[in-house]
């Protein structure tokens, strides 16, 4: 387990790098991952992507599937892929704050 | 010399295994194992071994830490040898100890067969370590939450019944915008093959059935996908130890097949699933053989190509290396093939060192990398021998037919700094090929 400090705030963070606890997601912790995940900058997309995956996880205990982020946001795969280039189980969830998918990914 | 009591890692699964334990517990469950489903294969490799050392520089663990305690018959002698020398009865936390090494420091490549010269299969050993974990209630917590997921919904990755149809028609219709007459084609009779995935596919990284059902169009086969459980050729079950979840789930698999009265099944690019498929679960339930025919998408490329089905509209000009997976190499001897498929795509194959059935492992296999982040660190310094490998090619592109070797290659790659990327053979063929222009 290792902590991040970055802009004041302080994460404890998996050896994947993914948060060890929702609670502590911020706007910082998005901010923090955006580079290492190469996303140049913020667009209302990404943040409709991370709304949706952090809604869906508090109701479900559990990522969405792709197709279920698709229908809800209205992107195609590509476009997600795009915007996440690590891909939704990987970067998107990561900057959600969600914990590492578990399975093959 | 260090032992894995050196390098502990702690882990829910593990440490709230073992709490539960007592040593006459763990001694009746040893004893029932090895009376029960071992019989004279463990004991002849318990009695065989000369302790001749030959295995340890087949193992990248050992050949990356250079520490003696990572080398097979180490791992052996830490797990099974223990257990056999107390006849059973061991301090539960003996038990922590052969489940972080069989979980999570062995990736049953099966290198290290072709360096014993008595043939021992530590793959084996390991696999029965694992199996008394998993009587036991002792495994990493990641990886069981994918067994918990096939025993639940027959795939590894809690993927609901009704999202599979709908996933794949969604990607019928994405597809359907570059290639009009596209199908995937749900459940149909008598197709002459049945495709299955893993669950990683639907759930994340769709473009693979995308571009699967893109050949498939292209190459103007008559193919089908289950609507039903029973498409998850993946096996995480396998890989904790949980035979009779992996069972049901083989069982499923070619269940699912047989229903539709397909010729064959044809398995998408990834190694532990055909091991499972092909290798493993036909042996527990029992069968002779396979009752369908089952190929991997390595083997049925060859096929496509021999028949003149894939057309190029050129090769793949930049150099790329191979990665031989343990388990469709070792496993099942596909090597040539693999070397004539990716000859076939790209101009410039540059061999990496060693390479075919003596290739080093890629350490995700065997369930590693699904045991999940508290392990990482140790499986990506367990592979700097791999990473040598790859950089010693001076190529940036690699070509890998599996999903686990992705994973793990990738992180070496991005440990190591190696500028290199990797490709499945779908991804090259889906780039390079002729694509059918819209009627």
């Amino acid at each position: 387990m290792a902590t991040v400090e970055y802009k004041g705030k302080t994460f404890e963070v998996d050896e994947d790098g993914f948060l060890q606890k929702f609670e502590d997601w911020t706007l910082e912790w998005v901010d923090y991952v955006k580079d290492s995940e190469g996303i140049k900058e913020l667009t209302p997309e990404h943040n409709k992507v991370i709304e949706f995956l952090q809604d869906y996880y508090k109701k479900n205990g559990i990522a969405p599937m792709v197709r279920i982020l698709s229908k809800v946001t209205g992107f195609k795969l590509k476009h997600i892929y795009e915007l996440f280039p690590s891909g939704p189980g990987k970067g998107a969830c990561k900057m959600a704050g969600l914990p590492k998918p578990t399975g093959c990914v | 010399m260090k032992t894995i009591a050196d390098r502990l890692i702690e882990d829910v699964g593990l440490r709230r295994g073992v709490d539960r334990l007592t040593p006459e517990k763990i001694q009746k469950v040893f004893k029932e194992l090895v009376a029960g489903e071992c019989g004279a294969r463990m004991k002849t490799y318990m009695e065989t071994c000369v302790r001749c050392g030959m295995c340890a520089k087949a193992c990248h663990y050992y050949m990356s830490h250079k520490d003696p305690s990572y080398t097979p018959v180490a791992k052996v002698s830490q797990t099974m040898w223990r257990l056999f020398d107390a006849d059973g009865k061991v301090d539960p936390k003996v038990i922590y100890e052969c489940a972080q090494v069989a979980y999570t420091e062995c990736n049953l490549c099966r290198r290290c067969i072709h360096y014993c010269p008595l043939g021992i299969d530590t793959g084996y050993i390991i696999s029965v370590v694992r199996r008394l974990c998993h009587k036991l209630g002792v495994t990493p917590q990641y990886i069981q939450d994918t067994a918990h997921s096939h025993s639940a919904t027959m795939n590894q990755m809690w993927v609901k019944d009704d999202e599979w149809p709908d996933t794949l028609q969604w990607q019928e219709e994405e597809a359907r915008e570059e290639f009009p007459g596209l199908r995937i084609p749900l459940d149909v009779e008598g197709a002459d093959f049945m495709y299955s995935v893993i669950a990683p596919e639907p759930k994340f990284r769709t473009q693979l059935i995308y571009q699967a059902a893109a050949i498939f169009n292209a190459a103007g086969v008559s193919w089908t996908m289950p609507s039903t459980p029973g498409w998850d050729n993946s096996n995480m079950a396998m890989f904790t130890g949980d035979s009779e979840i992996m069972a049901r789930i083989e069982r499923a698999h070619y269940e699912t097949a047989q229903r539709l009265r397909v010729k064959r099944i044809v398995m998408g690019e990834c190694g532990h699933a055909f091991r499972a498929v092909y290798d493993v679960g036909n042996r527990w339930l029992g069968w002779k053989w396979h009752p369908v025919p089952v190929v991997h998408s390595v083997d049925f490329f060859w096929q496509l190509i021999q028949e003149g089905r894939i057309k190029l509209t050129h090769k793949y000009a930049e150099p790329v290396t191979i990665h031989d997976p343990c388990n469709i190499i070792r496993g099942r001897g596909l090597m040539e093939k693999l070397r004539e498929v990716t000859h076939f795509l790209c101009e410039n194959v540059v061999e990496m060192t060693p390479n075919r059935e003596h290739n080093y492992c890629c350490c995700a296999g065997g369930g590693v990398i699904n045991c999940g982040p508290p392990f990482k660190n140790v499986r990506i310094v367990g592979n700097s021998i791999k990473a040598e490998q790859l950089k010693a090619t001076g190529v940036h592109t690699l070509v890998a037919p599996c999903h686990n070797c992705h994973g793990g290659l990738e992180d070496i790659i991005s440990k190591f700094g190696l500028n290199m990327h990797t490709k499945f053979l779908g991804d090259l063929i889906y780039e390079l090929m002729e694509k059918p222009e819209a009627e």
